[in-house]
């Protein structure tokens, strides 16, 4: 795995466990890797994997099961969603709209280029 | 707590050292067995008969080198600065580790190679009587001569394996040189010491009963010096060694 | 686990390697050991291992001097130097001969890891590159299950694909009883598995500190205009990183170049942040 330099390796691990629950790669109440495996799958030390862990399951979306593992959370996918949103609306939204704002771009525009790549989807 | 003193440790360790050594082991052997092979051969050609003190003269021609070169090879690992990192911290003490060194290098090499030169003897025997139609005396190859050839050894071998142990480059020649140096050191200071000790029998002054006594004297301290060197010079080299050992750093 | 009290060295006719060196090693943690060339990170893992005689002071494993270099201490450490030969031996001979002094030895996993890095047991230890021939000791090494292992330079001599194995195996092998100190000069070859930064610099312990105490006080990354003024370190390139003090900012990732060179210009600031 390739890390970004900023963000702290946790969140980053954090990370590709959402896009594997959004993606369904990982489905409720399925049961996923292990600390060590996670581990040793992107070449992390232990502690910083089991940091990812368990924030996870401080935000409900994975459960551990003792003995057993951990797994995907009830409404895992709900709460992967909830997160992303909250992150997309207070994070990745004010840095567009401050770029917008450096480079003057009003928000016709936006609607426009919005609009266009729906069309072209379609 | 971990013993300090383990014999299959011991074991385990030596059969280290022979895996190890095991090319040059077998080279050495062979190599000394056809030259053995070969000095009794020509003995017999001479006088057709090999008689023990022939035959034992031969044995320690070979026995005494191989030996030193077989100690010199055993502490191989130990002095070179790539391998002896891996060597000194391997799970074993220091005290296994001399007495490993010592078995292997003087009684396992004494055993092996007394039993190849008996062998090796044994054949030169049977090819001699047909070429040189020499007469067959199986009992030279097993007399006292062969307990002297050992215990001089016994004593020879820890201070190569001290000479071993301590010099990092050209460590046959240094030790020669060393053990040169203390010879004639101790040469003349037995002489100094019998000068002063018969001074006055007049043994310097020529008369005949002076260098009768220092023959008579000479004959006692060999027998008193080979017991002194053998008993105490050995074990206390051996001892030498085994701070060499504990000492030793990268 | 491991303490070095006052450990003190110099080697002869040289001006001192370590003064007055003071640390202590836990288990389950990943250490890194980072200074300039020759400020002792080698003979740090030496006089550890028993292999130099301090000057002054000691190590200890588990209560033991590791000096006297007794079976006690001995089975419990492992050390993969710089630069080694080994005998030219098959790996499995190799593995035969040296095994069987570490009483928890797990000869399936040497075996794992050899296969792992793509190396077979028959295969001649003396026709192996010096990469090949570190896999083979960096695998004997990790089977031995020591709970101490020291590596220095482990990622020297190991290719790119290599050194992503290296890692995995590295983090597949620690746990709770182990402890892995690792002394380098590659900081971006292992900054994902260390935890702990250890710094000598002019023969003395400079910094030690966990990175989970390191990611709560300071904060890593390039600065804003608002923030300027806070710069507790930054890199001379332009657009360079900065360490700043963390405050109520996001936490970042641990940029253990930057910290390391933010400590070697100014260890006074950067401590005592720390210490608060």
């Amino acid at each position: 795995m390739d890390f970004d330099n900023s963000k702290p390796i946790y969140l980053q691990i954090a990370e590709v466990f959402y896009e594997n629950i959004l993606e369904k790669r990982w489905k409720e109440e399925e049961r996923i890797p292990s600390v060590r495996e996670i581990a040793m799958l992107v070449e992390v030390n232990p502690n910083t994997a089991i940091r990812a862990f368990n924030h996870l399951q401080d935000l409900e979306v994975i459960y551990n099961k003792r003995g057993i593992g951990y797994f995907v959370a009830k409404k895992g996918f709900s709460k992967v969603m909830e997160i992303k949103r909250k992150e997309f609306m207070e994070h990745t939204l004010p840095d567009v709209f401050k770029k917008m704002n450096m480079m003057n771009i009003p928000l016709e525009e936006l609607i426009n280029a919005f609009n266009q790549e729906k069309n072209e989807k379609e | 707590m971990a013993k300090e003193f383990d014999i299959s440790r011991i074991v385990q360790f030596i059969k280290r050292d022979v895996t190890l050594l095991k090319g040059s082991i077998v080279t050495g052997l062979l190599v000394s067995s056809i030259l053995l092979f070969l000095f009794c051969l020509f003995n017999m050609a001479w006088d057709k008969k090999l008689s023990a003190d022939e035959f034992f003269g031969c044995f320690s021609l070979c026995y005494f080198p191989l030996g030193v070169l077989y100690t010199y090879a055993i502490c191989r690992e130990f002095q070179n600065p790539k391998l002896n990192h891996t060597y000194l911290s391997l799970p074993v003490s220091t005290q296994e580790r001399i007495t490993a060194k010592w078995l292997n290098a003087y009684l396992l090499y004494t055993l092996g190679f007394s039993l190849l030169a008996i062998t090796v003897g044994m054949f030169a025997m049977i090819v001699g009587t047909i070429i040189f139609r020499a007469d067959f005396t199986i009992t030279s190859l097993f007399s006292t001569n062969y307990w002297n050839v050992v215990f001089l050894y016994f004593f020879v071998q820890p201070i190569f394996l001290v000479g071993a142990l301590s010099f990092t480059k050209n460590r046959i020649g240094k030790t020669l040189l060393v053990l040169g140096v203390l010879f004639i050191g101790f040469l003349i200071f037995n002489f100094i010491c019998f000068g002063l000790l018969n001074h006055d029998f007049g043994i310097f002054s020529g008369e005949s009963t002076g260098s009768l006594a220092f023959d008579k004297a000479s004959k006692d301290f060999s027998l008193f010096g080979r017991w002194f060197y053998g008993l105490i010079f050995g074990p206390l080299m051996l001892l030498v060694a085994y701070y060499k050992i504990k000492e030793k750093e990268v | 686990m491991l303490n070095c009290k006052q450990l003190q060295f110099n080697y002869p006719k040289s001006r001192p390697i370590l003064k007055s060196v003071d640390l202590n090693f836990g288990s389950g943690n990943i250490y890194g050991l980072f200074g300039k060339n020759g400020e002792g990170k080698s003979t740090l893992m030496k006089l550890v291992c028993g292999l130099l005689t301090p000057e002054f002071g000691y190590c200890t494993l588990f209560g033991e001097s590791t000096h006297a270099r007794s079976v006690q201490t001995l089975k419990d450490l492992f050390f993969i130097p710089e630069d080694f030969e080994l005998p030219a031996l098959p790996i499995y001979t190799f593995e035969k001969i040296n095994s069987v002094f570490y009483p928890n030895f797990s000869r399936e996993h040497f075996y794992t890891l050899i296969e792992e890095f793509r190396l077979y047991r028959k295969q001649d230890i003396s026709k192996l590159s010096f990469g090949q021939k570190k896999k083979v000791l960096i695998a004997f090494g990790l089977a031995t299950n020591t709970p101490l292992l020291l590596l220095d330079e482990p990622t020297n001599g190991l290719d790119i694909p290599s050194k992503s194995q290296f890692r995995k195996i590295l983090a597949s092998s620690i746990n709770e009883d182990k402890c892995i100190i690792i002394s380098t000069h590659q900081v971006r070859d292992l900054h994902s598995l260390i935890d702990h930064m250890v710094i000598l610099d002019n023969a003395q312990v400079i910094f030690n500190q966990s990175l989970s105490t390191v990611s709560d006080a300071l904060w890593f990354g390039r600065p804003s205009k608002e923030n300027e003024s806070e710069v507790l370190f930054s890199e001379s390139t332009f657009g360079g990183r900065v360490i700043l003090n963390r405050e109520f900012q996001e936490e970042s990732e641990v940029d253990l170049e930057l910290l390391f060179n933010g400590v070697l210009s100014n260890p006074e600031k950067i401590n005592s942040i720390l210490k608060n």
